[in-house]
């Protein structure tokens, strides 16, 4: 399959998806007649050229697929009841061929975030039913057999034909906290692209870049949405830094290290201006504030000149509507780099717990803070522990690298 | 995150599942057997339910093993077992879970009595810049 061909299906299998959900609540059959209309599609695009309306076409197929199987079946059931039931109901007619005309990457998605999912079968689902990616390059983006991302996907899709939902499906007062599973499950997998830089490339899938095509799809379904707005700023955040977070033997380069030149100035703008529209607008939520963080990091011309002031603020705000451990170590690393160490390591000891002892992005802060504070030999102690606790190689290397130093 | 489960164990004769031949679980009185018995086997089918476990195998007598080591500018093997511990290796479980709470509440129900289980983090190749 060429590129380009590659491209439109990854575009459109979730459309035609949507138009065959609207006729059947069989999520296997509707993805296997798509499947289906792939494979059509592969066979005779390439000789007779690229549809002028690809999604009109595949739809068109797939439904024609459908229709098949269904009819396969029916007349299977029939035979059988023949057997038991001389009085056999005759089959039933064709229905008419829906063309979806809209994104329904909504629906879809709210669908793929059912309540009795865990978070990584939402992953998983919206991946394949959204995304249209494979199963081996699900499972080779998150380093898992690809026998264990099928199972996890079949059973998924059991759980959603128990659920039996109507398309769109979820009553209103049920979408505020879909949509909230559905950001989640798109802000983990960035997470997991944005971390990981194993897997097969020759699946050639970026799970960060695809996290980011999709939240652009639930914008653009949702522009109004702030949370949406702010989680999608907050990837093109992260992703503007790609290029400069490592070096060439592949070390990893932090925040306060990196040459800011190689920095995507025009995807920070982007994002810095959504945030400017949407800021102001409705409550704030925890994507919005983490995104300010972040713009506030990018914005600045160097490390030093950062404004920890108005970090120091928004990570105040974030730890009242959404605290957690890692937002509290967060904010008492600003305290440290607004008020300087001291300050800082009393807001560490403020926050201690058995959580955030075991966390080695907590030894790291008060290794830190501890070599600004002077005390050499307590902050070495600190960064060797947090290399010891920390599961990324790369963070190892450069811990020990930082706890060498003299 | 991955986590590998470790059972180090020492049934005696070596064998699966070895709560069979250790002699602190067969003490035990059947009932509550038969109860650490289901809770496994729950914990077990709930994480392939959530497509959790990954792979796993029991493994063979520690004295069945062979041991390979570069002694004296060769590479030489000797038979095993490797540990001189009285507690070995008996078997692992390659999980994938959402956290590291998750992967400690299914790793206590591995354990029984007269055997440890390790609970171990895979690294990961990639990692944060903040």
């Amino acid at each position: 399959m060429t590129d380009d061909v590659g491209l439109i299906w990854r575009e459109q299998a979730p459309l035609v998806l949507t138009a065959l959900l609207r006729r059947s609540r069989d999520f296997d059959a509707c993805e296997d007649a798509v499947q289906d209309a792939l494979v059509d599609a592969a066979r005779s695009w390439p000789r007779s050229g690229v549809p002028d309306d690809p999604r009109a076409w595949l739809v068109r197929v797939a439904s024609r697929r459908l229709v098949d199987r269904h009819r396969a079946e029916a007349a299977r059931q029939r035979r059988e009841r023949v057997v038991v039931d001389p009085a056999a109901t005759a089959p039933a007619a064709d229905q008419p061929c829906v063309v979806v005309d809209h994104d329904d990457t909504l629906a879809l998605m709210l669908r793929c975030a059912h309540p009795d999912l865990t978070d990584a079968s939402r992953i998983a689902l919206i991946l394949r039913a959204v995304g249209g990616l494979s199963t081996a390059q699900i499972a080779a983006g998150f380093l898992v057999p690809e026998a264990t991302m099928a199972q996890r996907i079949s059973r998924a899709k059991a759980t959603l034909r128990q659920a039996d939902e109507p398309l769109p499906p979820a009553a209103p007062h049920d979408v505020a906290a879909r949509l909230d599973a559905v950001r989640t499950a798109l802000s983990l997998i960035f997470t997991e692209g944005h971390t990981t830089s194993g897997g097969d490339r020759l699946l050639d899938l970026d799970l960060a870049r695809e996290a980011i095509r999709l939240t652009e799809r639930l914008h653009r379904a949702l522009p109004d949405d702030g949370e949406t707005t702010g989680l999608l700023a907050l990837m093109l955040l992260g992703a503007a830094r790609f290029d400069a977070r490592s070096d060439e033997q592949g070390e990893l380069i932090p925040l306060e290290h990196q040459d800011r030149r190689r920095w995507d100035r025009a995807m920070i703008a982007r994002a810095v201006a959504m945030l400017e529209s949407t800021l102001p607008v409705g409550p704030v939520g925890p994507f919005q504030l983490q995104a300010a963080i972040a713009a506030v990091h990018a914005e600045s011309p160097t490390a030093e000149t950062t404004d920890w002031r108005q970090i120091t603020v928004l990570y105040r705000m974030l730890d009242r509507i959404a605290p957690s451990p890692p937002v509290a170590l967060n904010l008492a690393v600003a305290v440290g780099m607004a008020d300087g160490p001291q300050a800082g390591l009393e807001a560490l000891r403020r926050i201690e717990s058995p959580v955030l002892e075991r966390n080695h992005r907590f030894h790291a802060a008060r290794a830190h803070l501890l070599e600004r504070d002077g005390q050499r030999e307590p902050a070495r102690a600190a960064f060797l522990r947090a290399a010891e606790l920390t599961r990324s190689i790369p963070e190892q290397r450069y811990l020990r690298r930082r706890a060498e130093i003299r | 995150m991955k986590f590998v489960i470790l059972i180090h164990s020492n049934p005696q004769p070596w064998g699966h599942p070895t709560c069979d031949t250790l002699a602190e679980f067969q003490a035990l009185p059947p009932e509550e057997q038969a109860r650490l018995g289901k809770e496994f086997d729950d914990v077990l089918a709930e994480m392939t339910e959530r497509g959790e476990l990954i792979g796993g195998e029991a493994l063979a007598d520690p004295r069945s093993s062979t041991l390979f080591r570069y002694e004296g500018g060769a590479r030489v093997s000797v038979d095993g077992p490797y540990a001189e511990t009285k507690e070995q290796l008996a078997g692992f479980f390659l999980i994938d879970v959402a956290s590291r709470e998750r992967a400690e509440e299914v790793a206590a129900y591995f354990s029984g009595p007269g055997e440890t289980v390790e609970l171990r983090p895979a690294m990961w190749p990639g990692g944060s810049d903040e």
